[in-house]
């Protein structure tokens, strides 16, 4: 079963075939029994998940119409509310935090009869790419379990490689679904901000912040975005639109489509990053793409501007948590005492570093010179994409210059931060992009392929990547230590 | 290139209600020299022609709701997740404090 799809899943449970008890049992036992090694998940709800199973095959029984999702079990980063269960953003400060309400994604699943199985590791308040700034767990890459999942979305991502669970959701701040995503050869798609509401998500970057769907392949991609992607009056900066229709023809072709390709901006990739995005590209090509030669030179100053920005944005989002109305409250004889105690024992290192980053770049003495110019910088990287768009229809880049690392490999922040350089600028123009499994190295390492289109064309980008899919064997690759049964 | 120094490191510190050891302040002031020095690349943009606010453009008015009343969280579901509580309300330290 664990090689299914959820659409798969989906039919299987409507056509009687499988049960939502059976599906339900089955992925908490592969859990129970892989994910010791994997470690992606924080909480898995064993019981609740089963209840609601139960509650979904009665409620078949008795001839009731079945949701969009009915059958499919799904995994939930810890940064986005589930109603009555903890939501840590992994880090100790949130030990004890129980979510008030549902965020509003979690909602629609359950509207939509998905089961939600528990929540998954990610970076400490998803600041971080690889996982590694959890304060709660490691989680390791079922392609490599030396090394990271990448970040900061990894447990989200590791759970679907490792086939835990079909579908889940993760947060793409600047790049945190679509990087792990491609370090552990799954789909992670990035909607176009505003698409999914972020009511109930624990606020990184406001500006930049997207909840996205990670799964096997974009057909599943666009099962749920078909149920996510909708207006939310919650999130006054949810997009006005109804939820779209994900409709996937096999025939559908990308003949005549122009495909940008910003050769001057990939110079320097390594060889093999460079080859699975030439094999990648090459698909395009045989589908009937054009390729377009285009210029994203603005794209130098994406990780300066994006630094900026979010660290600015989370400086003051984390600027709430002071020990005194909600998580772990350290000791303390005053206030002032308690603000500082509590913070200082419950954020981890990367935390304070941006803390501090992010006030430094908005105090008065610098924030001409850093805030105020990068939203400036921001405008003109909006204008160049919105340029090149004008030449081309989609864009095609790698999604990482670099495979998945072993743990402990990239010590620096800044080291850390150069490695988003591709997935950045889509955050800060607000775009939708996709990351589809594109090749291995000779390590048996993923790479993905990055497809990035225009404002509001979310669908067209995840037919894209199911057209690339169809043509290549990677997505249904399954990591070899977990491409068995559970005993 | 700036006057960015350990000092301004302990200053932000402070700001951000965060209490550094000795090493911690060294090493913040480490990474973060190197994160400041790297961010002044955007010194060569040139966006004198830019408003700095002309990304929002997306956003409408339509956006927002009207001013009516909604329910929102109870007081014993926000109390919940309260450290301290006492009668139905956050406790904390004395903030008046005796005068001598």
């Amino acid at each position: 079963m664990y090689q299914l799809r959820a659409v798969d899943l989906h039919k299987k449970f409507l056509s009687g075939e499988l049960s939502a008890v059976e599906i339900t049992s089955y992925f908490l036992k592969r859990i129970d029994t892989f994910d010791p090694q994997v470690g992606s998940f924080l909480e898995v709800f064993h019981e609740k998940a089963l209840a609601r199973a139960k509650q979904l095959d009665e409620k078949k029984a008795r001839g009731e119409k079945l949701g969009r999702l009915a059958g499919v079990p799904v995994g939930i980063k810890d940064n986005i509310h589930v109603k009555g269960e903890l939501t840590t953003c992994a880090s100790k400060f949130l030990t004890n935090y129980k979510a008030p309400f549902d965020a509003t994604v979690t909602k629609l699943i359950e509207k939509e009869d998905g089961i939600v199985l528990g929540k998954l590791n990610m970076d400490e308040f998803a600041m971080g790419s690889s996982t590694e700034n959890s304060a709660l767990k490691k989680t390791r890459n079922p392609w490599n379990l030396e090394c990271v999942p990448g970040g900061s979305s990894g447990g989200s991502t590791a759970a679907v490689a490792a086939r835990l669970c079909p579908l889940s959701l993760g947060t793409d701040t600047g790049g945190s679904v679509r990087q792990p995503a491609s370090f552990c050869g799954v789909v992670g798609f990035k909607p176009t901000y505003g698409r999914v509401s972020r009511f109930g998500l624990v606020a990184f970057g406001s500006s930049l912040d997207q909840i996205g769907p990670i799964a096997t392949c974009s057909e599943d991609i666009g099962m749920i975005m078909e149920v996510l992607g909708a207006h939310d009056r919650h999130d006054a900066t949810s997009l006005p639109d109804a939820a779209q229709d994900y409709h996937f023809d096999p025939s559908h072709s990308l003949e005549g489509k122009k495909l940008g390709v910003p050769y001057k901006f990939l110079e320097g990739l390594n060889p093999e990053a460079e080859k699975c995005y030439k094999d990648s590209l090459k698909v395009m090509q045989d589908l009937g793409c054009e390729l377009v030669d285009i210029d994203l030179s603005i794209l130098k100053y994406a990780i300066s501007t994006y630094y900026i920005l979010a660290t600015a944005e989370a400086s003051t989002n984390l600027a709430r948590f002071d020990g005194i109305r909600y998580g772990v409250r350290a000791e303390g004889d005053s206030l002032e005492e308690i603000y500082t105690h509590s913070r200082t024992q419950g954020f981890g290192h990367e935390v304070k570093m941006r803390i501090l980053l992010g006030t430094y770049v908005l105090s008065s003495s610098t924030q001409d010179a850093f805030y105020k110019k990068a939203m400036k910088v921001r405008a003109k990287i909006i204008e160049q994409f919105d340029h090149v768009f004008q030449s081309c229809d989609l864009i095609a880049t790698p999604v990482s210059p670099i495979a998945c690392f072993p743990a402990g490999a990239i010590q620096d922040p800044l080291e850390m931060y150069l490695q988003d350089i591709y997935t950045i600028g889509v955050n800060l123009a607000k775009l939708p992009a996709i990351s589809s499994p594109s090749g291995f190295n000779d390590d048996g390492k993923p790479y993905g392929f990055q497809i990035i289109g225009p404002r509001r064309t979310d669908v067209q980008v995840c037919q894209a990547a199911f057209a690339h899919e169809r043509m290549t064997p990677f997505a249904k690759k399954i990591p070899p230590q977990f491409d068995k049964e559970a005993v | 290139m700036s006057d960015f120094n350990r000092e301004t490191v302990s200053t932000l510190a402070r700001l951000c209600r965060l209490d550094l050891s000795e090493e911690e302040e060294r090493l913040c002031f480490d990474e973060m020299t190197r994160v400041v020095d790297y961010v002044h690349l955007l010194d060569e943009v040139d966006v004198s022609d830019i408003s700095p606010y002309s990304h929002f453009i997306e956003q409408s008015i339509d956006s927002l709701r009207e001013d009516e009343i909604k329910e929102t969280l109870t007081r014993e579901e926000f109390l919940a997740n309260a450290p301290d509580v006492v009668g139905g309300m956050i406790r904390v330290p004395s903030v008046m404090k005796q005068e001598n």
